[in-house]
């Protein structure tokens, strides 16, 4: 009997899990390893951020699926990695300290024939003084939680606004790095149709603040597709949007503090700005959540098993080179740890070769540069691809693996929400492909196939986004055929 | 220097065709069928 250890329950994780239950079935143990006793939806916290949903709709507790399942679950943290095992044992093992309430901060080392690390970000909201909840200068809505804070906070705004009282929001990124921009751009949209329904709209300023080089990077580089017939770069259709709402926007700013009121940021010619708020909803950049991995001697081997993010290394091309030798060959295709075969690194967690988006610096060295998105239907797809590997490795004695999901192959579809309802929603749909540009492929329309990048607006866009979130949570519980719904 | 604040005041804005198409519910109907579509395409062929 195999067992293989998936940390981490997001998108990523969790479909790894349930595919390879699927195809391994009793004979072999799956176990998931998460903090959290939830799942949850993530690109539907923007509804639950400006309370036009319920934090209970977004999540749903993973131990009665993985229960009906016959998946083995552990509310806990992973803190290390022994590859190689122990002197008493060569068996892979990694240490986990409990979360569960019933055990909390109990350790124990689960050992495993194949481990696939799905654990996601760290939430490093520590890289920008002042910034995030705890600092308690501005919202977010990376979690359920955060996101029901947020709603609290603009309904007093709203009854600021309603008093007379002007008020600027802000939405956008925290901090020079930061990726899912397009997660800040939705929540800016929608924030901004709140105050048009609320009628206050007249009487606040809102604002996008972004890392990104221009409206529409969403730190894939931008995209220059199809719409209405006509080709045209998301830089235009974006700045097109922004005017229509009468949105403003500041790009290329790395944010360095947040004081009560007050965002300091740093633009890439090296200006020092500063713009007041009364609301400010900005994310944080993610690093990897600070696995250590140790050999059978306890010597460390972190830096062999991890880049200095924290996220894990697999097969791709890590040689420093600058952005013109860029290519989309560069990016895994496996996910498999170049030093442990039966280790994988999918979703957030895995280490990206570079960034999508040419990055930039201001004089002073500081870096204003989007990371890579990895989140959604891309992380879908590395979780499947990985779970049908191991199971290939563990059915069929597979040496290598025989499934891969590069980026710089897969297209993806990004809906982004600009309002909610189900007559007066809107949303921006986008699909692109490859995700990761391919020059050599595409050299005339920007690395993409213009066939399938292609972008659109419109109320159909809300309604596919509003079904996405009830097929996933579908799939995501695992009820029947839950697998004839992609990734 | 243009900023970008500058190029979004200068931006085109939609016609009234097509804010209308944006909230036709025939046409919309149709584009969400389509939309589906292809997701559904692009999600099956990638991996």
């Amino acid at each position: 009997m195999a067992r293989v250890v998936v940390l981490g329950a997001g998108v990523s994780g969790h479909t790894a899990a349930l595919y390879l239950k699927k195809r391994l079935g009793r004979d072999h143990e799956v176990i998931v390893v998460s903090p959290g006793s939830k799942w949850n939806w993530i690109p539907s916290n923007i509804w639950v951020g400006v309370g036009k949903m319920g934090a209970d709709k977004v999540v749903f507790p993973l131990a009665p699926i993985y229960r009906r399942k016959r998946i083995e679950f552990h509310q806990a943290k992973a803190v290390a990695l022994y590859p190689d095992g122990d002197a008493h044992n060569p068996r892979g093992q990694v240490e986990i300290v409990y979360t569960d309430p019933t055990r909390v901060g109990t350790t124990e080392r689960l050992g495993y024939d194949y481990l696939i690390n799905a654990t996601g970000p760290q939430l490093n909201f520590a890289a920008t003084p002042g910034l995030g909840p705890d600092a308690g200068n501005t919202v977010s809505v990376c979690t359920p939680s955060h996101a029901v804070g947020a709603a609290k906070r603009l309904a007093e705004v709203i009854t600021t606004l309603k008093a007379g009282i002007p008020q600027t929001l802000v939405v956008g990124v925290g901090h020079g790095t930061c990726t899912c921009e397009g997660a800040a751009f939705e929540y800016a949209f929608n924030v901004e149709q709140e105050l048009q329904g609320a009628g206050v709209r007249d009487k606040a300023e809102v604002i996008y603040l972004t890392n990104e080089h221009e409206l529409g990077d969403f730190g894939v580089g931008g995209m220059t597709f199809n719409s209405g017939g006509a080709r045209v770069t998301s830089e235009a259709w974006m700045e097109s949007l922004f005017r229509e709402r009468r949105m403003k926007a500041i790009t290329q700013a790395a944010v360095t503090r947040i004081d009560p009121g007050v965002i300091n940021y740093t633009q890439i010619d090296g200006t020092e700005n500063t713009q007041k708020f009364d609301f400010a909803m900005l994310l944080p950049p993610f690093r990897g959540v600070g696995l250590k991995a140790f050999d059978r001697t306890g010597a460390e081997i972190t830096d062999t098993i991890f880049a200095p993010s924290g996220f894990m290394r697999v097969d791709a091309d890590y040689t420093a080179k600058p952005f013109d030798e860029w290519t989309a060959e560069d990016w895994p295709k496996t996910y498999q740890n170049p030093t442990y075969a039966n280790m994988f690194g999918v979703g957030i967690a895995f280490a990206p070769p570079h960034a999508i988006s040419r990055p930039y610096a201001t004089p002073g060295g500081l870096a204003v540069a989007p990371a890579p998105p990895r989140t959604g239907m891309p992380s879908g797809a590395m979780g499947k691809v990985v779970a049908m590997t191991i199971a290939d490795m563990i059915l069929k004695g597979a040496l290598a693996p025989t499934h891969h999901a590069s980026m710089g192959e897969m297209a993806a579809a990004c809906i982004a929400s600009t309002g909610t309802g189900l007559r007066r929603g809107t949303a921006a749909a986008m699909s692109m492909s490859p995700i990761v540009p391919d020059n050599a492929r595409y050299p005339d329309t920007n690395g993409r196939d213009p066939r399938t990048t292609t972008g659109e607006i419109g109320l159909a866009a809300h309604w596919v986004k509003r079904v996405l979130h009830t097929m996933f949570l579908y799939k995501a519980k695992a009820y029947p055929f839950w697998y004839l719904i992609p990734e | 220097m243009t900023t970008t604040q500058d190029r979004i005041d200068r931006a085109p804005l939609p016609g009234a065709a097509e804010l209308a198409r944006r909230s036709n519910l025939g046409v919309q109907l149709l584009r969400f069928l389509m939309l589906n579509f292809t997701m559904y395409r692009l999600a099956k062929s990638s991996h």
